[in-house]
This record gives structure tokens, sequence and C-alpha cells, in this order.
């Protein structure tokens, strides 16, 4: 692992830890040549919302979800979380773009929101554990997501 | 005072929308479907996060839906409370102001936190040991002197008050904050009459969203009301024991009808007083030395009695109240003192929505051979912990029984 990943690592799990009280949205990822699937498990979010955000290099391939519970606009998918437990979606990308797929829950029963917790190819597991803080706004969780991503990409360079 | 509930009046009539119909039932049909709720979350999150234009709801709406598809099936929700008042909702309550604090103690039992509850009666905020986290709430004073302006200032969606304890006072409440906000609700709910508990859990259950919570402790609570009436159930009336129940003052007994009548009989008693029909009668000594109860319960914890429960630990009160009752005149005669059958018990454990407890105890103490599994301090710290959700050990603190 470079340096800069572990420090990376280091300041996530300082960043996640105190507010954690229970990962809401997990993101599993595999691949076979140039498609990903990705599977979004959610826990105790009885209605909510999920938003991911795909990388410039994937394209939209389609969903299990209920057509009318998802919406995509560009590189952004949103999905109306009404029960289910688990979501699956295919993008069309190289593997090593999942790791830059970012996504946002929130729970409306709650009014918790937080960062989609991915654990997929290219990544050590240790992501996981760090994801998806109970926090209030929404907004907030975004940006961190975006933050996440952009870190990952440098430090991936 | 009257300027300022005037003004807070107009600020209140401003602010109140619509509220009659279901929030993201977008074709009025009553019925909030998944597709319309669906539609209502996605549009919110394209609008906040996709660059999206369409008209989003606002995260009230999109939140009230949420849980009136979650809790009520995605419709309008109509409840009959205790004092007979039929309601319908198609929002959840969201800020709750109670002057019942036996209500309070019921919606921590079915798991509602302190974060709908905008302002509590000033017993609560008195006893900070048992209500630790709603010190810091509004105070609305009491139902006999309730405080209006705080009331009001507190903006509450819903008020909680008595149904049939203290009815003037609570309908002039009720009158005074409807003149000042029409849109409040208002429910009446005792929380602690047995005949009515179990329903009152059940629809505070269903109001709140929080069915399941009211299931659970339901089961809590029917696991020890069941196990005492199952066990009494083959004693005959003319067998059960005989018992005078006194109130903290002196000779005040419990008539036909009284709660603590019912008590008693829940936990197989016989009240040596069931054939008074004034609901507590001052009684004469000498009825009590010629009735004869077998068993003899004292309660204490208000009146001038005001002293054990979970604030004080000193058994010495108890002590002296129980050899008071021993040395009465001529009260050497009655078969519960001379068999040493006088049993002391603190208000906070018989007389509220922890009242099981009480006839657990009761039950123990009429017919120890029949309970010798039931353990009514263990039924009482499971409440606390697992329901009250208060970290309070009954080992360490409090005094709530004792036997002469």
């Amino acid at each position: 692992m470079a340096p800069k990943r572990a420090v990376l690592l280091c300041v996530l799990i300082f960043l996640f830890a105190a507010p954690v009280t229970a990962v809401s949205v997990e993101r599993t990822l595999t691949s076979s040549e140039n498609n990903l699937e990705v599977t979004l498990t959610v826990m105790d979010i009885p209605v909510g919302g999920i938003v991911e955000t795909i990388p410039e290099s994937c394209t939209w391939a389609g969903t299990d979800h209920p057509d009318d519970q998802t919406r995509v606009s560009g590189q952004k998918i949103a999905f109306a979380v009404i029960g289910e437990e688990a979501i699956r979606y295919r993008v069309q990308g190289p593997s090593e773009a999942g790791k830059e797929i970012a996504g946002t829950w929130e729970n409306l029963q709650t009014g918790e929101s937080g960062v989609v917790g991915s654990d997929g190819p290219g990544d050590s597991g240790e992501v996981a554990q760090t994801a998806a803080p109970a926090t209030p706004g929404f907004e907030w969780a975004a940006a961190l997501a975006a933050l996440a991503v952009l870190c990952a990409r440098r430090c991936g360079r | 005072m009257t300027r300022k509930l005037l003004l807070l009046a107009c600020c209140i009539f401003l602010l109140a929308g619509s509220a009659a119909a279901i929030p993201c039932d977008r074709d009025g049909d009553g019925t909030l479907t998944a597709s319309e709720l669906a539609a209502a979350i996605l549009d919110s999150l394209d609008a906040r996060f996709m660059g999206g234009t369409v008209q989003a709801p606002s995260p009230d709406d999109l939140r009230d839906a949420a849980f009136v598809y979650e809790h009520w099936d995605g419709r309008a929700l109509t409840i009959t409370d205790s004092s007979g008042r039929t309601t319908t909702l198609t929002r959840p309550l969201r800020r709750i102001a109670l002057f019942n604090s036996d209500s309070l103690e019921m919606l921590r039992s079915i798991g509602l936190g302190p974060d709908r509850i905008v302002g509590v009666s000033k017993y609560a905020l008195e006893d900070p040991t048992y209500f630790p986290e709603y010190q810091g709430k509004a105070n609305l004073g009491s139902v006999w002197s309730p405080d209006y302006e705080q009331a009001a200032a507190v903006r509450p969606d819903a008020v909680f008050l008595y149904a049939t304890i203290s009815q003037s006072s609570c309908d002039d409440i009720e009158k005074t904050l409807a003149s000042i906000d029409p849109t409040i609700r208002f429910f009446r709910f005792d929380s602690y009459r047995p005949a009515a508990y179990a329903d009152e859990v059940r629809t505070m259950g269903l109001l709140l969203g929080k069915a399941e919570g009211a299931e659970r402790f339901l089961a809590f609570h029917g696991s020890v009301m069941d196990t005492v009436a199952e066990r009494i159930a083959s004693i005959p009336a003319d067998d059960r024991v005989p018992v005078y129940l006194e109130s903290w003052n002196d000779y005040k007994s419990a008539g036909k009808g009284s709660g603590y009548d019912e008590k008693i009989e829940l936990a197989g008693g016989r009240n040596i007083f069931a054939d008074t029909t004034i609901e507590y009668p001052v009684v004469d000594p000498e009825a009590v030395i010629s009735r004869n109860p077998d068993v003899i319960v004292k309660i204490v914890g208000a009146g001038e009695l005001v002293f054990g429960g979970y604030g004080d630990d000193d058994p010495a009160p108890f002590e002296a109240v129980a050899l008071a009752i021993e040395n009465r005149p001529v009260w050497d005669q009655i078969s519960a003192i001379k068999d040493g059958r006088v049993h002391i018990i603190h208000s906070d454990a018989i007389g509220g929505p922890e009242y099981f407890i009480g006839v657990a105890y009761m039950a123990t103490w009429f017919y120890p051979d029949l309970f010798p599994d039931l353990d009514p301090r263990a039924v009482h710290q499971q409440y606390l912990s697992e329901f009250q959700r208060l970290d309070y050990d009954l080992d360490e603190h409090g005094m709530f029984v004792y036997q002469a």
C-alpha cells in the first residue's frame, strides 16, 4: 500500500469513527470484462433514497430495481428505497472504475444520511469499514463522498 | 400576557399550512401508493443532487409521506382516544406537548424518544432521576396550573391530557389552547388505569409509529399479568385473601371501582371495602378491625408520606410507617398484624403506568405459595432497563417496598 493511501485511510477512519452508529448502505462490486455489477445492501432503511455517482469512464447499463423507483441523469442515478434490502445495477467500464463510484444515502424515517460504503475490486476492504456514518445532513455526506473520491483518484495516480 | 398570546396566535396562523391531505398523494385519492412515494423521493433527490428542475416535495412533506406509508399503510389514520373522541390524521405528530406525565412514561415504554416531545409537565421536570432526558424541555406547568404561554410558544401539533381525572381542568386547557391555535390536536389518555391500559398502549403505538414497540412492551406486561391471572383464577371468590388497602392518608382506603380496588382484584385479593361506593372513602378504624384483613397494604410516596421511590434509599421511614400501623389501638387483633403481613409500597411501583409491578408484588404477598418463581423486583428492573431505558440499579438505589 502506498504511503499516501495509508494516510488517506487513516484520515478517513478518524473522520468516520466517532459518529458511526451502523453501516446503512454497503456497496459490493463484481466485475467481468468490461462490465461492473454493483450491489447496494440496504440495512434498516425502510423508506429512503440513494444517489450513486458513476465515473465518466462508465456508462449506465441497467438495474433490477423497479423502473418507477429509479432515475438516471448523466452520471448520477437515484434510487427510491421502499422496503428493499438490496439494489443491483450494472455499468459498463473498466473494473478499476468501480472504486470511483460514490454514493450517499438518506433514511426518511430517522432523518439520518451518510456515505455509501464500498467493498469491491481494487479495494482492500478497509474502506468499507470506514464508510457510512450516520449523520444529520445529506449535503454534508455528499460533500464528504466527493472529497473521498477526489482523494482516492489522486492517491491512485 | 394576553398580548403575547395574541401575537403567538397570529404567528401560528401564519405558519399553519394545509394539513388535510396526505402529503405526496399526487392523485388525491386518499391513499399514498408506493409509486407515488417513489416519485416524490426521486423528485426530491433529482432536485437536490441531480440538477433536476422538477417540482420537488418539501423535506417535511417527504418525511411525513414516508411515515404515513410506513406506519399507516399510506392512508389517513383514524383513532379513538380514551375520552371517546375520534381524530383523523393525515400526517404524523412531530411536536407533542404532554401535561400527563403518566403518558410520558407510557410513550417511553413503547420506544418513543424525546425528539418529538416539545413540552412536559412540571412533575416530569421535578424528577430528573426518572425523566433525565426531558430536563430542559419546556415546562408546561400542571393540569391544575397550566402555563399557557409556554404551551403555545412550543407550537405543539398535539397536546396530551388525562382522560378521566381532572376533566374540567383538562377541558379548560383544551379550550384555551384551541383558541390560540385551532390546528392543535388533543388526545386524552390516562395511561395508568389497568382496564384501559393495553388499548391505550396500542393506540399510542399506532398513532406514533411505534406499533412494534407497543406490542413488545405489551408482551412483557402480559407475561406478568397473565401469570398472575392464570394462577389466581382457580381460587374461589370466598377464599380470596381479604385485604385492607390504605393510601398515604391514614384510614383513607379504596372503594369499589377505584384504581386500587381494581389492582387488589387483579392480584387475587378481596378488598374489604369493596362494598363502598365512594372511590376513596375514609373508613372507621373499628371497621377495619371487624373486617379483619389478612393483609394490609399501605401506599406511601405522596401526601404527608413523601419519601422512598427512586431518589431515596432510606428504609427507616417505611419501617416507621409499618410500626405506626401495628401500634394503632386494638389493631393487634387484626390477622394481618398478628401474622406480620403489613406491606408498605411506594406509589411509583403501583400508582402509575408501572402498576403491574405493584400487582406482582401484591400477588406474591397474598399468595406466596402460588408465586415462588415470580420476582417482582426483577420485573421492576427489567421495566426500568429495557423499557424505560434508565441506567438505574435497584440493587444499589431506591426504596419501594417494605414488609413489617
